[in-house]
């Protein structure tokens, strides 16, 4: 009865446009009120402790280092060096913007942020080569997605918070997982490019690609910083997260030189905007964790599920189902923190790794974000490339059969998750 | 408006700046010079609550918190303004149940009378901003709804 009302209040919230935030703490607040035993009191200080986990101090830092990297021209270096790399194949400059869009994930940590920078030069670029504007656009709004999955991600630092499941440890897990899907969209590329006989570009001399490299190892840097950071025992994620902002902070204004000191304030207003945005959301929604814990409701579903005699591929296969689904409805962090508390009590009773679990709903996300109605990539992708959004649809449709290919193969192949962080962190 | 704005956003930058190089000072000390400030770790968490809760309100007025608009932006107009405002007293509601809340939390402080773990400061004290922001968050949701029954505003909340 508690799960029924807490739900229903939810989605109703959720449907008559009450932002997510809200949604999440007032059904929570007026259920435990109806039929709970905790106090309004208690609410309150389960919401102000939010700002006292830990690994979330890293979200400030890293949409703080996130900023500052997308305001200078980091992503035009990136740029410069993928293509001096790639540039010479058939559909070169198309895979110089796959392998940007890679590059730049790894600092920027958010898939929209990643289409705005690529897609601001590449898309206007792939056009005056000759590619058609569709398929610059779906190019662009698709290895876009790479930002949540390659780390830095701020999803995994908010699915590492709320099932207290190791950042470090997602981080690095989402290396191979991010390298697979970039050489599965690459190699889609070279059979489109061939089929299409698409333009090349003149090589690049050895010395420009040295030149672009040492011009974008400065940006490159700061993923070396944080995982090998991280990795070496050095950091905690959060303090990762503080360097690589400061970092970011002195590449953009001192080496760079992309913007001055007046500039500054405003990133740090950006920085902070979104910070609040998300923080907002997640104080609630560990309001809800909270109560969906002593209300013992996820235990429920997973005895319900367990005595149907489910099997966990069937359970994985029904959790893809879900997740695609929210995923349509809402931006990623937003499911992740809604559906993780309800999901992840059930999935490590049937064996499931926290781990691959993670990177299981992370490429959910990924998905969702090229699906409409609501897919966050899709609207970006429009707007940076003048398309409409049933076009910017259209053109990036064939590339969902990539994404859920990849999908299958990171679900029921759980070892492409996790036998990096077993190499590395055993 | 203008200095409200400047002000809001003064106040939000300088507490992201404040924790970010408190954070950093303090991973510099610890690895460099093997010392470190021991309220380092607390003070940055006690910004970064304020930064939150002060922020809040600042989402409401900059329309920056995520809503699902799917459903709302099909609906004829009239009935849209009706759920609009049905949504927006859900959220004053909310705003409200957790200022109680949270000034009764800032009370029972205030009665065990505590200090902080490494500041030399009340502990009330450090939490007031709790059901200050939420007062903030309360005034912005009863401005826009007034905003939408004026029929100033289509939705409360941007995507």
């Amino acid at each position: 009865m508690t799960a029924i009302f807490l739900l229903a209040m939810l989605f109703i919230l959720l449907f008559i446009g009450v932002p997510v935030a809200v949604s999440l703490g007032f059904a929570s607040v007026l259920t435990m009120l109806l039929f709970g035993d905790q106090s309004l009191l208690s609410s309150a200080q389960k919401f102000f402790h939010t700002m006292h986990v830990y690994p979330l101090l890293a979200v400030p830092f890293f949409i703080l280092a996130g900023a500052f990297m997308t305001t200078g021209g980091v992503a035009r270096r990136m740029i410069d060096f993928a293509n001096a790399l790639v540039g010479h194949f058939r559909g070169g400059l198309a895979m110089a913007a796959l392998l940007a869009s890679a590059f730049f994930a790894a600092v920027s940590g958010s898939a929209p942020a990643t289409v705005v920078a690529v897609g601001s030069v590449m898309i206007g670029g792939m056009i005056a080569s000759g590619y058609s504007k569709g398929f610059a656009a779906g190019v662009i709004c698709n290895s876009g997605t790479l930002g949540i999955l390659i780390p830095p991600s701020l999803v995994m630092v908010v699915y590492g918070a709320i099932t207290e499941s190791s950042i470090g440890r997602l981080f690095i897990a989402g290396i191979l997982p991010g390298i697979v899907l970039t050489v599965v969209m690459m190699l889609t590329l070279v059979v489109i490019a061939r089929r299409q006989n698409m333009p090349r570009q003149e090589r690049a001399s050895l010395q420009t690609v040295v030149r672009t490299f040492r011009e974008a190892l400065w940006g490159l840097m700061l993923v070396v910083i944080i995982l090998g950071g991280i990795y070496a025992g050095i950091f905690t994620p959060t303090e990762a997260a503080a360097v690589s902002a400061v970092y970011a902070f002195l590449i953009a204004v001192f080496v760079y030189k992309d913007i001055g000191f007046k500039d500054v304030p405003g990133v740090l207003v950006d920085a902070s905007r979104v910070t609040v945005m998300l923080m907002f959301i997640i104080a609630n929604a560990f309001m809800f964790a909270f109560l969906l814990t002593t209300e013992q409701i996820p235990q429920f579903a997973s005895e319900l599920l367990v005595g149907m005699g489910l099997p966990v591929w069937g359970f994985l296969l029904l959790l893809n189902l879900l997740l695609l689904i929210a995923g349509n409805f809402m931006e990623p962090t937003s499911v992740v923190l809604i559906l993780t508390p309800i999901v992840f009590p059930i999935a490590v009773d049937m064996g499931i790794d926290p781990i691959h679990l993670g990177i299981l709903m992370i490429v959910n996300m990924q998905i969702g974000l090229v699906t409409p109605p609501v897919g966050l990539n899709l609207f970006v992708t429009a707007g940076v490339a003048n398309m409409s959004l049933e076009d910017t649809v259209k053109a990036s449709m064939p590339w969902l059969i990539v994404l859920l290919a990849v999908l299958m193969l990171i679900t029921f192949v759980p070892w492409i998750s996790l036998v990096i962080p077993e190499l590395l962190l055993e | 408006m203008g200095s409200i704005n400047r002000l809001e956003e003064g106040v939000l930058a300088t507490l992201l700046a404040l924790m970010t190089i408190l954070t950093f000072v303090q991973v510099v000390l610890r690895y460099v010079f093997n010392s470190g400030l021991v309220w380092s770790l607390e003070a940055t968490t006690y910004l970064f609550a304020a930064l939150v809760l002060f922020g809040m309100s600042y989402g409401v007025r900059t329309q920056t918190h995520i809503a699902v608009d799917l459903v709302t932006r099909r609906l004829p107009r009239r009935v849209e303004k009706i759920v609009n405002l049905a949504a927006i007293l859900a959220c004053l509601v909310y705003a409200l149940l957790m200022l109680y809340g949270s000034a009764v939390f800032v009370d029972r402080l205030m009665i065990l009378g505590n200090h902080a773990r490494d500041i030399p400061l009340p502990k009330w004290l450090l939490t007031v901003t709790m059901p200050l922001g939420f007062t903030l968050l309360a005034f912005r949701f009863l401005e826009a709804g007034w905003r939408i029954f004026r029929g100033k505003r289509e939705t409360e909340a941007g995507s």
